[in-house]
């Protein structure tokens, strides 16, 4: 299948050049944002075949199964290639439409595009670390975009720490050769059942903190607001809206399909961990003051209903975790974009965003609420009903104490510039519109959950 | 041969994660190359099979070509992630003249202190009959500066 080269080839070859050439001027910043809309054309296509006629595999080199790299894209996979592109796609118009500070940032974002593409799309463990320190390094430059002290303090914070979680991630990935004898992902799936227990909750569990480091979930999130609070409205936004998709993505990879076993066992923590993320991101937010600091901390909140889903489980609980994490990081990207400017529409837009983080018809927040409000009702869980509705209390106070101080007083403030309260417009309108008209994501998201094989208890 | 990888790959990572805790950025770094070297360590005892190395034709049985490749392809990711990290250093370096982290915590922490001060003037502008300026300022700084500095 050529199609699932292609936007990776795409841009591939876009980053290779871009990097050569200087950013900040215009004509380059146009070829940049073709090159990206022509991979989220191609990647379009892709979904069309996958949602179609199923999950499309290439075979590296032609080489047969289980000796060739694989790339193999299922509608899993598909969904956050697309969501995290646009959410790229948006935050580079963003920048182009105000002014480009750096040179490298075009280039910097194709990197992270392709980065992001490559994991979403490959069938092979190993590559999924190649393609995950790709996108990383991207982000550990773009942490700097912007260049005051703070920046550079907090983006050492960061390498190191994720740093870290990448060597876990390795030692993890090391670790599952070893026991399956395998780099293919189908091939681990088939094999891991076989595998002792030990080893392989041990396995597990590195591979859960190397990406709860990345996600910033409650215990490992220590550098997430240190990072978003210096740093630039669009490189905020590809942050929670593009890169968090690489911890959910891998969450629900690594512990759906190849640790089904010990996410099992493993669900009474993650529920803890959860609450734990939900109710301390929530009250670190309604007490922090600049707008990055609280929706930073708002990030690490969000990301422990995902992991609720995760914890329950079964297809309902997988659907519910995808359509949360997609929905979040459309918000997190209008939020970050929005909350920097001033006026009106700016203000309407943003309001939009803080309605669907609390989870308030007709917005499109609502749904992922909705869908996890059934997961656990049906579940029967009265504590996770609870904590919903405090965390979307929490939510609600944070979100329109921020509205009030942004919004409300007149101040300093990035003056409006029409161009950029068009495009956050856009986004507005595009998640009242998931609101209004879920059916497409519902689907979507439940096909994605499919591609797991059932539990067997 | 497994402990004998176990005990190198343990020695490494603990050496890695006592120069982690050190208040010297470039200790720091150092600490992370061996935690590194840890990692491709461990990559290299996982190999399934051990004997001649992997070219044809061989003689007798080959150890697994996989885990080789492997290793040095993360070899090649640490290394640039470590050429990164030492810009870094130099970038913060240019900033503070500085790369103890003792020094760097107290600049950050009179940064984040002048902008809450900022802060807490806006808001006490915005909102008059709100919240004095003392209940505003400890929610956020825990430790004072001078406390800060060793």
């Amino acid at each position: 299948m050529i199609l699932i080269a292609l936007p990776i080839l795409l841009l591939w070859a876009g980053a290779v050049i871009l990097a050569m050439l200087d950013g900040t001027r215009k004509p380059v910043v146009l070829f940049a944002i073709a090159i990206l809309t022509s991979a989220i054309v191609a990647t379009g296509f892709l979904a069309h075949e996958v949602l179609t006629e199923g999950t499309q595999e290439m075979l590296l080199g032609g080489w047969p199964q289980g000796i060739s790299i694989a790339m193999r894209v299922d509608a899993l996979g598909i969904v956050f290639a697309l969501v995290s592109l646009l959410v790229l796609l948006a935050a580079l118009v963003y920048e182009a439409l105000g002014h480009i500070g750096a040179r490298i940032f075009p280039a910097l974002v194709m990197f992270m595009a392709l980065g992001l593409t490559g994991i979403f799309f490959t069938g092979d463990a190993f590559n999924f670390y190649v393609f995950f320190e790709i996108s990383m390094i991207s982000a550990y430059v773009m942490a700097n975009y912007g260049e005051t002290p703070r920046q550079f303090r907090a983006a050492f914070i960061f390498i190191v720490v994720n740093l870290l979680g990448s060597v876990f991630f390795l030692i993890g990935i090391a670790a599952i050769y070893h026991t399956t004898g395998w780099l293919d992902m189908v091939l681990i799936r088939e094999q891991m059942p076989l595998v002792a227990e030990n080893p392989a909750i041990l396995t597990a569990t590195i591979i859960f903190v190397a990406f709860s480091i990345k996600l910033g979930l409650f215990p490992f999130h220590f550098w997430l607001p240190a990072v978003y609070t210096g740093t630039r409205p669009a490189v905020a936004a590809i942050f929670s809206g593009a890169l968090a998709n690489i911890g959910t993505y891998g969450l629900l990879r690594f512990g759906a399909d190849i640790f089904p076993r010990e996410l099992e066992q493993g669900a009474p923590v993650l529920m803890i961990l959860a609450s734990a993320s939900i109710i301390y991101g929530g009250v670190q937010a309604v007490s922090r003051h600049t707008p990055n600091e609280v929706l930073a901390y708002s990030s690490i909140g969000q990301v422990g209903y995902v992991l609720i889903a995760l914890a329950i489980g079964g297809e309902a609980g997988y659907a519910a975790a995808v359509l949360y994490a997609v929905i979040n990081a459309a918000n997190k990207t209008l939020l970050f974009l929005s909350v920097n400017l001033r006026g009106k529409a700016i203000g309407i837009a943003y309001a939009v965003g803080a309605f669907s983080v609390a989870g308030i018809p007709p917005v499109g927040g609502f749904l992922g609420k909705l869908g996890l409000f059934q997961l656990v009702t049906e579940k029967g869980d009265w504590w996770f009903v609870i904590l919903i509705f405090v965390g979307g209390a929490l939510s609600f106070v944070y979100m329109f104490e921020l509205f009030r101080r942004r919004f409300w007083v007149p101040g300093d403030g990035e003056a409006v510039f029409v161009p950029a309260s068009v495009l956050v417009g856009v986004l507005a309108v595009l998640i009242i519109a998931i609101g209004l008209w879920p059916e497409p994501l519902l689907q979507l998201s439940e096909h994605a959950a499919r591609v797991f094989p059932e539990r067997v208890p | 041969m497994i402990l004998a990888f176990s005990i190198a790959v343990a020695v490494l990572f603990g050496a890695g994660s006592y120069l982690l805790l050190k208040r010297d950025l470039i200790r720091l770094i150092v600490g992370m190359v061996l935690i590194g070297n840890a990692a491709n360590l461990f990559i290299m005892a996982t190999a399934l099979r051990r004997g001649e190395a992997p070219v044809l034709p061989a003689d007798g049985p080959m150890s697994d070509p996989m885990v080789q490749s492997m290793t040095l392809t993360a070899i090649v990711i640490s290394f640039s992630t470590t050429a990164l990290m030492l810009a870094l250093v130099y970038r913060v370096y240019g900033a503070h003249s500085t790369v103890s982290i003792d020094d760097l915590a107290f600049a950050e922490e009179s940064e984040s202190q002048a902008e809450e001060a900022d802060d807490a003037a806006d808001f006490l502008d915005s909102w008059s009959t709100r919240l004095p300026d003392s209940d505003l300022a400890p929610l956020t700084t825990s430790a004072s500066p001078t406390e800060a500095r060793p």
